[in-house]
């Protein structure tokens, strides 16, 4: 089951048929260049893609041609974050037909292994994920995907709000994980686009109390006109963080439960772990640093517990349903828009990369 | 009640003088008078015949502190017990004088969220004994709640009732962990906490344990005690890799719970990188305060992380495992002394020395 490849008829026009895709051909350089379709497999759809979202890994790839240990060693079309519209169907596709709006779920899981079968697809080993090397993402005119990972957008949501549903699911994920529900006040650390999709399901999860840290004042006020209760504002040097955490603490006015580290070092993890109170949760999100240096034991005796987060699982019906009822808003969260053009493939990177008023950079294709 | 008081004597006529072991500084111990408290109508008052010596007591007796846990004015030490009840309180129906109990030391507020919701271990009120300020049980006599006190079957004898408390580590580790015969354990630590969680993984039916350790001998220990296979490690955090790779050749499966009963850097990244993705790692050593950890290895992978503070509700079921001979905690026990000034210095200095010393016995 290939993923497609660069096709070798290089002639560029839109004759109307030829795939394109921006192809991350080298660091810092992404290319548009057509994109060979794999043929329909009887479960599989082809969908015309239309909302695509960057992420920061997307960011990371591009300026790096690595992420965490999945290293870029052949071109590869960028961007996971989609959605669009299908234009065929495979001949034992019965639950949609062309012309549905669709959200895409990135990732191929195995479904044989012991954990694809235990439900924990995430954790599949051999997961082949949109921009996750040597697989190829979807930021091209069309994709080819099993149809089972492709959800039906309600008639009252979006295309982009459907793309917005990957990283939503990120959030979703650690608050069933975590168990957030009525009973949990909820600390999170970071107002990044994780952050701040994370602050978005603990409120519709029905955290009574969700605050949020950050060193941006800029994030910090988008968090407040979310529905943050309260914004922190923090440093980055680890000598204030005794004094954070009363402040975060007083901010809650109440026991923190569980606190979400959308950023993933040693800071805000010292501080997370810190300012949860005994018997709560700690959910490491951020995937900032590897190797952190952390006050793990005196957490540890007061039994606050570790949980980790690797991207998400059955998560995107409840995402559609939060966004159809209203529940969630994340329309908020788009702040930049780019057309599909080399030039404007490149600002848009550009622009999500330089992070502080960029949250969500959408392409429209 | 002061302590001036408790130790001015109380001696002469009508009974014996309660005596107990003291903590009066950095390694000094002194056998003097223990004044009692009244007996409420929800106590006993227990004669204690056997207390074991943990490790918290060694740290108590040479630094006189254990974490946050500072002794600032004499305390009497020791806290692993069992006895016989000699008095009970007005209101007590479920105990008898002449019944052998052995006794939780935690006496928690049972007001706070914590005790309410069942996390009593938590309770920031919470009275230990020998974790100051509050006095320990190394005496001929305690006063103490009777539904702290659980009543041993014929079977059980008063020193594996002592040994149901640091049982009561392994069992709570184990239930925290969700220990069943679906995981496979890897146990980081072969000292009195790491064999009493491999007898307790057992006993919850794990199919395969492995435990770890840089000494030999309580390699050989656990190996006495059913760990499927032993490995030896080193201190040396350059050789974390290579020891790594031994550790899952020589455990041929993988690896769904790590105990870490030390409580380093070195174990516990040992026991993030061992653990198979969507595992947990139980920290119940409590050794350093901060630590340099590859926590992002464990997350990326969802294996949580979760910390072990004492125990709650384990005495019935330890009692259960032991009257059931689920499990059995006598080898664990390697040395034993009696209650003179001379012994208590001895033991002390016995179960300080670690090595071959497992668990030190007294028998009052």
């Amino acid at each position: 089951m290939g993923k497609g490849g660069m096709s070798h008829d290089n002639n560029g026009d839109d004759d109307g048929g030829e795939n394109l895709a921006a192809w991350l051909v080298a660091q810092n350089t992404l290319k548009i260049q057509p994109f060979q379709l794999p043929p329909l497999g009887p479960h599989d759809v082809r969908v015309r893609m239309k909302a695509v979202g960057i992420c920061g890994s997307d960011v990371h790839y591009l300026k790096t041609l690595r992420c965490a240990h999945f290293v870029v060693k052949e071109p590869m079309v960028i961007g996971h974050e989609c959605a669009g519209v299908i234009e065929e169907v495979g001949s034992d596709v019965k639950s949609l037909v062309p012309g549905d709006r669709v959200a895409l779920e990135p990732g191929i899981s195995c479904w044989r292994c012991e954990y694809c079968k235990e439900g924990r697809y995430n954790l599949c080993p051999d997961m082949k994920f949109f921009a996750t090397p040597p697989v190829h993402g979807s930021l091209a005119n069309q994709v080819v995907h099993p149809a089972d990972l492709c959800f039906k957008l309600p008639d009252n949501v979006s295309l982009e709000e459907g793309a917005m549903c990957e990283p939503l699911s990120v959030g979703v994920h650690a608050c069933r994980r975590a168990n957030i529900g009525p009973e949990t006040n909820v600390l999170v650390m970071g107002a990044g686009p994780i952050g701040l999709v994370t602050l978005l399901a603990a409120r519709a999860f029905g955290a009574p109390k969700v605050i949020i840290a950050d060193v941006d004042d800029h994030r910090l006020s988008v968090a407040k006109s979310l529905g943050a209760d309260g914004v922190i504002k923090v440093s980055r040097s680890i000598q204030d963080a005794d004094e954070e955490v009363l402040l975060i603490q007083k901010a809650m006015g109440a026991l923190i439960d569980v606190t979400f580290d959308c950023a993933g070092f040693d800071k805000t993890m010292s501080t997370a772990l810190t300012a949860t109170r005994a018997g709560g949760k700690v959910c490491l999100v951020g995937m900032g640093h590897n190797e952190m240096t952390v006050p793990l034991t005196p957490a540890a005796a007061r039994e606050v517990d570790v949980i980790g987060i690797f991207r998400y699982k059955n998560t995107w019906p409840l995402c559609l349903e939060f966004i159809r009822s209203g529940k969630i808003d994340v329309k908020p969260l788009i702040t930049h828009r780019f057309g599909f053009s080399q030039k404007e493939v490149e600002d848009a990177f550009e622009t999500s990369a330089r992070g502080g008023d960029a949250i969500k950079v959408m392409f429209n294709l | 009640m002061s302590q001036e008081q408790a130790m001015g004597g109380e001696g002469g006529a009508g009974g014996e003088e309660n005596m107990a072991a003291w903590l009066m500084g950095i390694k000094n111990l002194q056998i003097q008078p223990y004044h009692l408290p009244p007996l409420g109508p929800h106590d006993v008052k227990v004669r204690v015949k056997t207390l074991g010596i943990c490790g918290s007591d060694v740290h108590h007796f040479k630094t006189m502190r254990c974490a946050s846990f500072i002794v600032k004015k004499p305390m009497v030490i020791g806290h692993e017990c069992a006895g016989i009840i000699e008095e009970v309180g007005s209101k007590v129906k479920t105990l008898a004088v002449g019944e052998r109990v052995a006794l939780e030391p935690g006496i928690s507020c049972r007001r706070c969220h914590l005790c309410k919701e069942g996390r009593y271990n938590l309770c920031p009120e919470m009275k230990f004994f020998g974790s100051p300020p509050t006095n320990g049980a190394l005496a001929n006599k305690v006063v103490h709640p009777a539904y702290l006190c659980y009543k041993l079957p014929d079977n059980v004898s008063l020193e594996e009732g002592a040994m149901c408390e640091p049982l009561s580590v392994g069992v709570h580790a184990c239930r925290r962990a969700n220990i069943s015969t679906d995981t496979n354990v890897l146990i980081i630590g072969s000292g009195p906490i790491g064999l009493v969680t491999l007898l307790a993984a057992r006993a919850f039916g794990a199919p395969r344990v492995i435990v770890v350790d840089v000494d030999e001998h309580r390699l050989s220990f656990a190996k006495r005690l059913g760990a499927d296979e032993v490995v030896e490690v080193s201190t040396d955090m350059q050789l974390v890799g290579q020891e790594l790779t031994q550790i899952k050749d020589t455990a041929g499966c993988n690896i769904h719970v790590t105990f870490d009963c030390v409580g380093y850097n070195k174990t516990i990244s040992t026991a993030l990188n061992a653990t198979h993705p969507g595992g947990r790692v139980c920290l119940i050593g409590l050794a350093s305060t901060e630590m340099t950890v590859p926590l992002m290895a464990g997350a990326a992978r969802e294996i949580d992380v979760m910390g072990i503070f004492r125990y709650r509700n384990t005495w019935p079921l330890c009692i259960d495992l032991l009257r059931t001979g689920k499990i059995d905690v006598k080898p664990l026990i390697t040395h034993r002394f009696g209650f003179t000034q001379g012994e208590v210095e001895q033991a002390f200095e016995t179960s300080a020395s670690g090595g071959k010393a497992i668990k030190v016995m007294f028998n009052l």
